[in-house]
């Protein structure tokens, strides 16, 4: 079943500007899809269009069956988090919180659960304007937690976390996922949710390239042999000579084509001494670069 | 939208806008009506000049109401606002109902300390403090009344405009230089101008400070209080088609 449905989204700001050009795709439930871009691709666009907070130009999009401002309590059902500085800098983190409740119509227990889930409770009393960039995305996650949401839209959760802060995130989000909830997160970093994803959404200048199981999408990208030999070069003109795509740095090689035993066996026939050999399997980021069409070898 | 009013309440305390709100209200209550019982000849001092001042009070609620809509632009947090409460006619509303009554009440202690100031000022000048009676009693809840439609007012025109520099400095350049010019050489014209049918209602808050000549020869009360409301409900009805339209980004 579809959590989120986009039929032919597009989003034009004035008359230069096609943030989002077209887009359709829908979300599964209970899994975790990765919205991964370059900056600029569309994806927060796509995201707040999906919340009602941005007007689609065309098109239509429906979350849980309906447009979100249907959903009675949205909140409730939805949790997003957009901005980490949709916050007022005088206010305190926990009445930051207690105010987004109240308008949802969520009792204050919750506030004080969801401070505790993102581990801010030591923090609750102190203006917003004294947190790191760390604790402001911590506390912009216990928004979207408050109400205790089935569906999760997270925009660049990652963003301004430390390392540290990275791993307690795909921890987090980890067992959000083992609780069954669908959960779409966007990302530019694409080694931050290649261990949290099951599937992925690739859009790039606001077109969508790819979607679907990250396992199905990774399989049919094209593997990376690598090789390092003190006669590349003429390893480079026997493999091209062959048809093979290489890109050759001083004495490595990236070749696509052949596979490693092929490379092997050429080398072998011609003499060429191999000091590395091996198959790099693809991963998102590779396969992104390869979908956006600006793969860059070595 | 008890759940809403709840969160506008919350919002209105949890930050300083509440406190400097608090803080200015009860300097501009206190300071003029300290001065005049002060300094003027206590034959002229008749207990008019305990709502001195009144009209200060009526400006800064009018600002406190384009903060409390323009605030959420600035700092971002419409987005949270929008996201608990999709539909952004009941948040618009709520905040009418919030800072208006916010405002009324500012207006009410405001007037509350001068009268106070009244009881311990008065005697000191040898003058006798005499308790407002029903006209001045009318008079004042009416300048209460005033407060809160004013409030009103400075929501829907932030919630309309959305900038807030432009929009304060926009509406007080507005009420105190352009209308009363405008009532001073075009009265016909100048009667039907905003602030000058908020100070119609009552004829001793913005209107005679604002130098209104019409005030008096314009419209009846109950009419100048009709088209307040009818003010506050266009800018109102704007700014929520407004801002359905608007991106949030």
């Amino acid at each position: 079943m579809a959590v989120i449905e986009a039929e032919h989204l597009s989003k034009r700001f004035g008359k230069k500007v096609l943030a989002v050009d077209d887009v359709t795709f829908s979300i599964r439930a209970g899994a975790v899809t990765g919205f991964l871009g370059p900056n600029g691709a569309g994806k927060t666009t796509t995201l707040r269009m999906i919340l009602d907070l941005v007007k689609p130009s065309a098109g239509s999009v429906r979350i849980l069956g309906q447009r979100y401002r249907d959903i009675p309590r949205p909140a409730t059902r939805v949790g997003a988090l957009l901005d980490s500085s949709g916050f007022h800098p005088g206010r305190s983190g926990r009445n930051a919180l207690r105010v987004v409740a109240a308008g949802a119509g969520l009792p204050d227990t919750r506030v004080e659960e969801a401070l505790t889930m993102v581990e801010l409770e030591g923090a609750a009393r102190r203006a917003v304007k004294g947190y790191s960039t760390g604790m402001k995305q911590r506390l912009a996650l216990a928004c979207a937690l408050l109400g205790d949401p089935e569906v999760l839209l997270l925009d660049e959760p990652a963003n301004g976390l430390d390392p540290e802060g990275i791993r307690w995130l795909r921890t987090f989000l980890r067992a959000r996922a083992a609780e069954g909830r669908t959960i779409l997160i966007s990302s530019h970093v694409l080694a931050e949710v290649e261990q949290t994803v099951d599937d992925v959404l690739i859009i790039s200048k606001g077109k969508l390239l790819a979607q679907g199981a990250i396992g199905e999408l990774t399989r049919t990208a094209q593997p990376v042999v690598r090789a390092r030999s003190p006669q590349a070069e003429k390893l480079e003109a026997l493999l091209t000579a062959r048809g093979a795509a290489v890109n050759r740095l001083d004495t490595a090689l990236a070749i696509r084509g052949p596979a490693s035993a092929e490379v092997g066996e050429v080398a072998q026939a011609n003499g060429v001494v191999l000091h590395e050999l091996f198959t790099e399997v693809p991963s998102l980021e590779d396969l992104f670069l390869e979908i956006a069409g600006t793969r860059r070898e070595l | 939208m008890i759940s809403l009013l709840r969160a506008e309440f919350l919002k209105l305390r949890s930050t300083r806008t509440s406190l400097g709100l608090g803080i200015a209200v009860l300097l501009v209550s206190l300071v003029p009506t300290v001065l005049l019982i002060a300094f003027i000849p206590t034959h002229l001092l008749n207990g008019g000049e305990l709502g001195a001042g009144a009209t200060l009070v009526t400006y800064i609620v009018l600002v406190f109401g384009i903060l409390g809509m323009t605030n959420e632009y600035r700092h971002g947090t419409i987005t949270y606002t929008y996201l608990a409460t999709p539909r952004r006619a009941r948040v618009m509303v709520a905040k009418l109902i919030v800072y208006g009554s916010t405002g009324a009440l500012a207006m009410l202690a405001a007037l509350l300390v001068a009268q106070l100031v009244g009881v311990i000022g008065l005697p000191m000048r040898g003058v006798s403090y005499h308790v407002p009676g029903g006209g001045a009693l009318a008079d004042y809840a009416r300048q209460i009344g005033v407060a809160g439609l004013v409030t009103c007012f400075g929501v829907a025109l932030g919630a309309f405009l959305r900038a807030q520099v432009v929009t304060v400095a926009g509406v007080l350049i507005w009420a105190l230089l352009v209308e009363p010019l405008i009532v001073a050489f075009k009265p016909g014209v100048g009667t039907w101008l905003p602030f000058n049918v908020f100070g119609q209602v009552t004829s001793s808050t913005l209107a005679t400070d604002a130098g209104n000549v019409a005030a008096h020869s314009g419209l009846a009360r109950p009419e100048a209080f009709l088209v307040s409301v009818a003010y506050i409900a266009v800018v109102s009805v704007a700014a929520v088609v407004v801002s359905m339209s608007r991106d949030v980004t």
